[in-house]
Formats: C-alpha cells, structure tokens, sequence
C-alpha cells in the first residue's frame, strides 16, 4: 500500500530539528565568541578587516568587529545582538558580554548531549541569573561625594580605555572624556559631544575644545579678508540660503518692455540685500548658515567685516545651539538680539593640515568638542571609537554611580558565591548551577591568555583567594600577577556587568529553546542559498 | 586551523556557514598574521630607504595614464606607488600624516617604523608579547623625546640668514640642490611675508606657486604680488600699467540677468531696436562707471564677448577676464581692494592699488603672464618656479613646499636639533642606556628601540657612499667619547661630522613628530593579530 508522502514544506527549505539543532546552534555561537575572544582586556590584540569594498578597519570593539563579520547563520546573529544591545545600552563590554554566553553554551553542551531537556537548563540558569544580580547588589560599592565621583568616573573610563589602542594614554583620554561629559546637561545627550578627527599630530595634541569646533567650510572668494577673530561674538545661526537665485523654482517671467529688465534685476539683489542688511543690523558678527551662502553674500560680509561660513552640518550647528544659546533662525524677518547666540571667544585656527573655526567661552557651554589627533587614518577611527566607549561608561556611571571591581574579579566572587549557593541545592540542578558559576571563570582565563599567561594556574590562585575571603582579588595585568584590584583603582561602574549577565543568560536561554530552525528559500534569482552549500 | 574552526559540520556531517562568504575570505591569525604585517611594512621602508639624505636618489613614478613623477619626497612616492597591502597602506598614511602635520621628513618617518617592525619582528620570535614589546617601545619613545628636547636648540627666528640655512638642509636632498641657496631664500622671505608672528600662524593659501616650463631652475623667483596666467583681454591693451588702480570684479560686462526664469518676447523692429539700444547702453553705463570710480585696471572673474572687449579698448580701460577664484581673492588681498560683485556699487574706496602691473613674456614662446607687483600688501606672494621641463617644475614646487613647512615649523616653534643623523643617534645612545636600568622584558624593547633610531644614520650614510657599519660605530664613539650630541653623517664630504658647524638644521617639532608617530603606527601594527581580507584581492605578502 503505498501512501503519497505529504510535502509540507517547498522544496528546498532547510529543516532542521532535534537535539543536534541545539548543539550545532552552540557551535556556532562558539565560532562567533572566538573571533573576538582575544581581543579583550588590557593584553587583548585588535582585528584588521577588510570589506569588500576595499576599506580597512582596524578595532578592539566587540560590537564594531561584529558588525563587520556579516553573520547569516540564525542562532549565530543572537550573539550579534546581544553585542549591539550592550553596546546601545552601556557602550562597553560588548566582547566580555559574547565571551561570556559562549562560554555558558559550552558549559551547557555536555548536559544537553546527555539528554537533559533543555528546558530544565533554562530553569535553572534563569533562577542562578536572578542569584547572580542579587549577589551584584550587594557586592557594588557605592561612591559619594563630589570629588570622589569625579575620581571615579576617571578611574572607569581609564578601565574602558586599558584595553584599546590608546592604553598608554588614558590617563589623559580619561581625564579628557570626563571632562567633556561633565560640560553636558542633565539628560547627558551625546550628540552634544562632537568628535572630530585630524590625522596627523601627536596623541597628546588632541584637545577638548569647551565650546564648538569645525572644519572651515567650503568658502567663496572674499572669505580671506573676513576677520577670523573676535572676543564676545554675536554669532546667527541661519537656515537660509544666502544667495542670488531665483526666488521661485518654476516661476517664469514675461517681460515686455526692456525697460523692466533692469527692475527685476534690481528687485532680486535687493531680496538679498535685504536679508544681509537685516543680519547685519541685529548685531551679528559670526553669521552660520546650515545652507549655502554665496559669493555676494561672502564678500558683502566681508565688506563690513563679518565673518560667515555656510554648509555647517546640521549637527555641530545643534552643538553651536546649545553651546552659545540663541536659536537656528529660518528667515531674517525677525532677526534680533536675543535670537543671536554669544561665544566669548571666536578664532579660526590651523590644525594639522585642516584649518579649523572655534567657539569657545560660550554662554550656555552646554555642549563641547573633541578634536582628536594621531597617526594615519584607522588610528585616529579606533581612537574614536574607544573614546565612544568611555563616554558611554561615564554617562552611565554619572548615572549610577556604584561600582564593581574589574580584571576578573568580581566574576571570580560572583562564581565563588554562586556556588556556596549550589551546594545547597538538591537535584540535579545543583549540577547546572555549578556549570553556570563555572562559566564565569572564562573572563579572568581569557585576560590571562590574552597576557600570554597561565590562565589555569592564576584561575586556580585567584580561587584560592577569594574562598578566603579577598572578594576583590582579579589579575593585575601589568604587574602579571594576582592583587587587590579595587585597590589598584581597576574600576567598573556595576552596570556593565548587570548588563551583560542579563544578555548572556537571554541569550543563552535563547539558544537553548530552539528546537528547529525553518528556514526559507530564497527567491530564484538569490541563487544558492546560504548555510547549504553543494545543494 | 584558524580555517578549519570556520567551517562547522552539523549532527549530518554537512557543513554549514556562520558568516556572509566566509569560503571568500582569507583569514590569517596570530604571530602570523603579525609577522605577515611586518614583512609587508618593510618591503615599503625598503623601498623608500635610498630616498633618505642628501644623497638619496629619486623614484620615477609612472601614473596609469602615463604620467611621469620624478621626485625623492616620501609622502609624494608613497602616495603614487598606489599600495594595495592594507597593512602597507598604513605606511602610507603614515607618511601622509607626517606631511600633513609637518610637511617634511615623510621619509625618515617610514624608514624608522620599518627598523622598529625590524626589531620588533626578532623580539616575537623569542617570544614577547607583540603588546609588550608595543608597551616597550613607548616607554622608549618617551625617553628618545626627552633626550631631543635636552639636546636641542633656541633658534633665533629673526636672523634671517640662519632661516635660510635651515631650509638648505631641507632642500638639500631634493632636485634643486643645484640652485639651492636660492630657493633657500625663496622659501624664507615667502614664509616671512605671510607669517604672522603674533599668533605663530602661517597661512599658506596666502602663498600662490605658479610654475612655467622654460627656463632655468635659476631664474626662479619670489614675487612680492601675484601672478597670474592670464593676459589682458584686447591684444592693444596697454601692457604696462604703472600705479595701477584695480577695480576687481564679480559681474559679467553683459547686460545683467535676472535669475529667475524669464522671457522677452520682441515682436516689431522697434523693439529688437530698444533691446539693441539697451544693451549699448549698459555696456556703456558699466565702462562709465569704472571710468568713474578711477580704476585704470578692470579684474574680472567673468568673461565679457567681443563687443565689449572692443568699447573698453576703445574707452582705454584695460582688463583681465576669466581670473579664477583663488586668484580674484589673493588679488583683494594683496592690492587692498574689495570685491565688487555689482557695476553699481564701485566707488574709489573699493578698488586696489599696485605700483606695476605689466605682462611678461617668456622665451621665443607666445607665452604671456600677467604680474601684478609693488603692492600694498605683501601678505599675498607668488613664488614663480621655472625649469626645463614639467617634471622638474613639479619636483622643485614640492620641494619648496617641503621647505615652506620646515620655515613655518621654526616660526610655531623655534626649536632646533642637528641633522645628519646626530639626533637619532644622541637618542639612541640614551635609551640604550636607560634600557639597563630597567627590569622586566621591557629592557628588550628598549634595545630594540635604540638599534631602530640608529637605522637613520645608517641609511643615511649608505645612501651617501660611506661604510655604513665603519661610520656610524666611528660616530657613536665620537659622540660618546666627547659628548658632542651633534655629530652627525658627514654626507657631503665637507670633512667635519659636527653638524652645528655644517649648519645642518632640523626642527625639533618635526624630529618628535616622527618618533610619535613611528611608534604609534608599529603599535599599531602590533596589536593586529586577525585579519580578514576578501579572497579575490590578490595581494602581496601572503
């Protein structure tokens, strides 16, 4: 009897189920986890990618290689996620958040080869994560007090920085970026940190300018004789084009007297006569525009000895806003005094081979700049993004301002109180627990690889230490050995770790769940599908 | 390995993919990939190492579409050479930053980092930690940079003759080496005339370089005024204008338009009669009223047709048409004029004044410039280069350019050390020593470091003909012996090594500048341990 097979699915669509589905969706999690694996921590070594379009970049940044790896495998794209919700949420530790999940998936894979369903897993890694935050609370230290705050925000961002290109610098990145953080408002917003980058130069030539800073904007002639200097500018922020040109796009004119030619000639320099006498007569002596501003437009300024600039971007003409106050106008007509902004000091200035225009001394100085320099090109790029990242830190730290010991150590207490907690447990789950404590292990051994270390052996010491009671005691790096690092000032503000626990164990629990995988094929034209090769 | 591990296998034995293409892409990790760098990094020091010194040789560049390029300037080569390493590319950029930021010692910059890659390499293969040797090197660095700072000199900013030797030493590896005093003193007064010395600010778009082929390197000069290559607009113009007034304009001579989309309908012979009438008019007004105002010389930026080129020869008003951008606002400048973008806003008080406006004339060729000289503001200058041929005109304006900046580096920071290798080797001699006192792997490094400072004089005295080996231990001992941090390669043969006697001068800034940034790129370079390269590039050094 021969029974025609039921086609639930179109031809072609992998299908992939069972328990085998789960461990190669922890395999490729794995993969994911060792292709930054060694870049974290203060030893870790940065990864060179190349697009296809040719353009090279150079980074240390779990989120940013990530991003550059292009992964299509599905379960394989969670761990891109969590990298980029750590990277939206807190700005850092985006490699210890990847490194962390892989490793608890390893930790995981022998149960689930054993038979153990998943979801008893899952149980109970959710039940030890809550543990886990409960211990954090507990174990962070809070800081008070004015100056100490200060002190501490510094000794976080020079943490962040440890790792990156820039380490031999952060003392001076950290002042700098605390400092620039410290300028903003209350809501922190970071689009009020502009960054802007200069090649060439040394590291230490990079500035915080207390005010705005841009590139010279593309200038007609005349601009040469502008002054490029004043104290207690007026300075117009425009949203109008300052140009003789038609006044409407599709308007056409029928003259019939020549006579009218010159009238309208004439009636079109004076609508734009207007509007510069209009700017010029409320006092403005820096006039900014988001849009063109023209050749006559330059040089009738030029004439009365003002300086303009047209072609700002939209966001350093914000930054300008909320640095000199006043307002981005959109017509002249009501142009005056209290609309204009006021920047005590205005210059333009020659940086490295890019002539820049600078306010400083700004009224609201709500908002600032930093103007990095350095070597070629991916330099300075990674020494932005680094910089990204500890301005992140410190605008959460400003936030919550309580903090964690870093270099393994309070991963190494979280698993050492994690698994007093287990041995109280009876079952099976006490097992799980002891793997999910286990897991947390894999930072201080990846920073002691990463050092060319023993990472076994210092595990092991480090162990040792804490069951006695130093809940402190992580790797010293630099001294490559074993010490008290909330003494050594290597500073974490507790929220990272939060974070990225959080996402480990959702992403771990993630991973787990799924049993299958449908995936779809691709329409025709898409050729081969991907994940299925020799199909 | 590192290959294998991309590639999975699910519980059916079939491979499946993690990333995009990942079967296209090249990947290499750890020593390899480092070492894999440093081997590309040094094919481009090598390449720019004969380049070095007052002895170094050219490269001759030949661009896709058959252009020639002769030049010894780093960053000019480098950038020509159209490197595809990614790794090499860095090297490039590097050069580009030193000239950006300082405008000379592109090559020195990329010799020192190959040399510490050099070092770098035999310090991995013993095994240290690629950071740890980058941490090394930066220790070292900071102390090379110490040891400049302590060995160099005020320079006395004012005394124009010890400016002009500076720059001899800067054009003294360069192709103009023959007129080499000469462009020295160009490069002097043109920086000097725009220099701001309040504000140590140098603003080289006040600096115009026009360049002519014909001639002799000698007959180059610096115009205190602008020249431009253009002629006046009516060959019986007046070709000589002494006390000129200059009325520079923005406006076309032709009847003004408005922007605004129009049309004129004529429909009888009167009017097409009015229209002609009105165009004669205006062209009249105009001339009228650049009469008016005084100006004996008409600046356009526009062009005006033959009708009106014929009323103002006919009105003796000469004028220029079609002068670029660039050119109108260097003119304002230099001739203290405004630009008028309007006839109707001329007035005496807008216009300019020089004391020499005349046309030259080169060679048998028909060749004719314009020279606007004698003017009230010297801050706007020409340096006019001629040569036998375009390449040589390109090579000297760069070498000018390098001499610029050198000039501009003293006028910021009056700092000087020696040259001729001197100040690399009182480094060197430094940090070797310093390194002793160091525990911890660190002290390797800074060998490492010293033996990379002395590649400079090494290269250097390979390039002019000397025993490397012989002259630079001969130096060392000297300079050890008597402590006389100038001494230096005698590359010229002029019989004493101390460079303060052969007035061999660098600016400190630009000294520190390629130690800092040498350092930087190698740790840089370092710190690289995975790399993913599409496939389909086929590119050297794997």
């Amino acid at each position: 009897m021969m029974r025609p097979p039921i086609i639930l699915l179109k031809d072609g669509t992998e299908n992939k189920q069972g328990k085998g589905q789960i461990l190669s969706n922890i395999n490729a999690c794995q993969v994911v986890a060792d292709s930054i694996r060694t870049t974290l921590g203060p030893r870790g070594l940065d990864k060179l990618i190349v697009d296809s379009k040719g353009a090279t970049t150079i980074s240390n940044d779990g989120a940013t290689i990530l991003k550059l790896l292009d992964i299509v495998f599905p379960a394989a794209s969670v761990m891109v996620d969590i990298a980029r919700s750590q990277d939206a949420e807190v700005g850092d530790g985006t490699t210890s958040v990847v490194v962390l999940a892989a490793e608890m998936l390893k930790r995981m894979k022998p149960f689930i080869e054993d038979g153990v369903h998943p979801q008893l897993l899952i149980r109970a890694i959710s039940r030890a994560s809550e543990e886990v935050l409960k211990y954090l609370n507990e174990l962070e230290i809070k800081i008070n007090g004015k100056k100490e705050l200060r002190e501490m925000l510094v000794k976080c961002a020079a943490t962040t920085l440890s790792s990156k290109l820039v380490s031999q610098e952060r003392q001076f990145f950290a002042n700098m970026v605390v400092d620039a953080v410290n300028t903003l408002d209350e809501n922190l917003p970071l689009n009020m940190i502009g960054i802007k980058k200069v090649s060439g130069g040394n590291l230490h030539e990079s500035r915080l300018v207390k005010g705005v800073a841009f590139q010279k904007a593309f200038s007609y002639a005349g601009f040469e004789m502008q002054p490029k200097k004043y104290t207690n500018a007026k300075v117009a922020l425009l949203n109008i084009e300052l140009e003789l040109k038609a006044e409407k796009e599709n308007a056409e004119m029928r003259l019939t007297n020549v006579s009218d030619f010159q009238a309208v000639v004439d009636a079109e320099w004076n609508i734009l006569y207007d509007k510069l006498q209009k700017i010029a007569d409320s006092g403005a002596n820096v006039v900014l525009s988001k849009l063109p501003i023209g050749d006559v437009a330059t040089q009738w300024f030029a004439d009365r000895d003002m300086f303009c600039a047209g072609r700002i971007p939209q966001d350093d003409l914000d930054r300008l806003m909320a640095a000199c106050g006043g307002s981005v106008l959109t017509t002249v007509s009501q142009i005056e005094e209290s609309v204009l902004g006021t920047c005590g000091n205005f210059y333009e200035q020659q940086v490295g081979s890019e002539r820049y225009n600078f306010f400083e001394d700004c009224s609201k100085a709500q908002a600032c700049t930093l103007l990095l320099r350095g070597g070629a090109e991916q330099f300075i790029a990674e020494t932005e993004r680094s910089l990204h990242d500890a301005i992140m830190i410190v605008r959460r730290a400003k936030k919550n301002d309580s903090i964690v010991a870093g270099g393994g150590a309070i991963e190494m207490e979280l698993a050492k109180l994690l698994r007093d907690k287990a041995r109280t447990i009876a079952g099976k789950e006490q097992m799980f627990w002891m793997a999910f404590a286990r897991s947390f292990e894999i930072i201080p051994q990846q920073l002691c690889q990463n050092a060319g270390l023993d990472g076994l052996d210092i595990v092991n010491k480090l162990r040792h230490r804490h069951s006695t009671g130093e809940k402190w005691a992580g790797i010293d790096i630099h001294r490559e050995a074993i010490g008290d690092n909330l003494d050594a000032c290597v500073w974490e503000p507790s929220i990272v770790k939060r974070n990225a626990i959080t996402a480990a164990t959702e992403a771990v629990c993630l991973v787990l769940s799924i049993d299958q995988t449908v995936k779809n094929v691709r329409t025709p034209s898409g050729g081969a599908m991907p994940g299925l090769p020799g199909q | 390995m590192a290959q294998a591990a991309q590639l999975l296998f699910d519980e059916n034995g079939q491979p499946f993919i993690v990333m995009r293409e990942q079967e296209n892409q090249k990947r290499i990790t750890g020593v390899e990939a480092v070492k894999s760098h440093i081997l590309a990094a040094r094919a481009v020091a090598n390449t720019l190492k004969t380049s070095l010194g007052p002895r170094g040789l050219d490269k001759m560049l030949v661009s896709p579409d058959g252009e020639v390029t002769i030049t010894n300037d780093g960053a000019t080569i480098m950038e020509k050479m159209d490197v595809q390493h990614h790794v090499a590319k860095l090297m490039v950029e590097l050069s580009k930053s030193q000239d950006h930021e300082i405008g000379d010692g592109t090559t020195g910059v990329v010799v020192l980092a190959g040399a510490l890659l050099e070092e770098a390499e035999k310090l991995i293969d013993r095994g240290i930690h690629p950071i740890k040797i980058a941490d090394g090197f930066d220790l070292a660095c900071k102390k090379a940079l110490e040891t400049l700072d302590s060995i160099s000199d005020r320079f006395p900013v004012e005394n124009r003759e010890r400016l002009v030797e500076t720059a001899q030493t800067s054009l003294g590896s360069k192709i103009v080496n023959r007129a080499l005093r000469q462009f020295a003193e160009i490069a002097v007064d043109a920086v000097l005339s725009v220099a701001d010395l309040e504000t140590k600010d140098v603003n080289f778009e006040m600096i115009k370089m026009e360049g002519k082929v014909g001639g002799r390197l000698e007959d180059s000069i610096l115009v205190k005024g602008i020249v431009i290559d253009k002629t006046m607009s009516h060959p019986q113009m007046v070709k000589e204008i002494k006390n000129a007034k200059i009325a520079i304009l923005t406006c076309p001579f032709e009847p003004p338009k408005p922007k605004t989309k129009h049309k004129l309908d004529v429909t009888s012979t009167e009017d097409f009669a009015a229209l002609r009438q009105y165009e004669k008019e205006t062209f009249e007004t105009m001339i009228r009223q650049v009469k008016e105002s005084g100006a004996t010389l008409a600046i356009c930026q526009w062009g005006f047709d033959d009708e009106a080129n014929h009323l103002l020869q006919a009105n003796d008003l000469p004028a220029v048409r079609w002068v670029g951008g660039p050119e109108i606002e260097l003119l304002a400048i230099a001739t203290n004029s405004r630009i008028v973008p309007r006839f109707a806003e001329l007035n005496e008080k807008k216009l300019g004044s020089a004391g020499l406006v005349r046309e030259i004339t080169f060679g048998t060729a028909k060749d004719r410039m314009l020279s606007i000289e004698q003017c009230p503001n010297n801050k706007a200058i020409t340096v006019f280069v001629r040569g036998g041929n375009k390449m040589i005109i390109d090579e000297a304006k760069r070498a000018l350019h390098d001499a610029l900046c050198v000039i501009r580096n003293l006028v910021r920071d009056s700092r000087i050390i020696y040259g001729g290798g001197s100040a690399e080797l009182a480094a060197a001699i430094q940090v070797a020593k310093e390194a002793d006192k160091i525990d911890g792997i660190e002290q390797y490094a800074f060998r490492a470091f010293a033996d990379a400072l002395e590649s400079i004089p090494m290269a250097l005295a390979e390039n002019s003909g000397l025993s490397p080996i012989d002259a630079l231990s001969d130096l060392k001992a000297k300079q050890i012996e008597t402590g006389n941090s100038f001494l230096g390669i005698d590359a010229l043969y002029t019989g004493t090594n101390d460079m303060k006697e052969q007035k061999v001068i660098e600016t400190l800034l630009s000294k520190r500048e390629q130690i800092s940034l040498a350092t930087q790129v190698v740790r840089m370079i370092l710190k690289i341990d995975d790399v993913r390269v599409p496939d389909d590039e086929k590119m050297g050094g794997y």
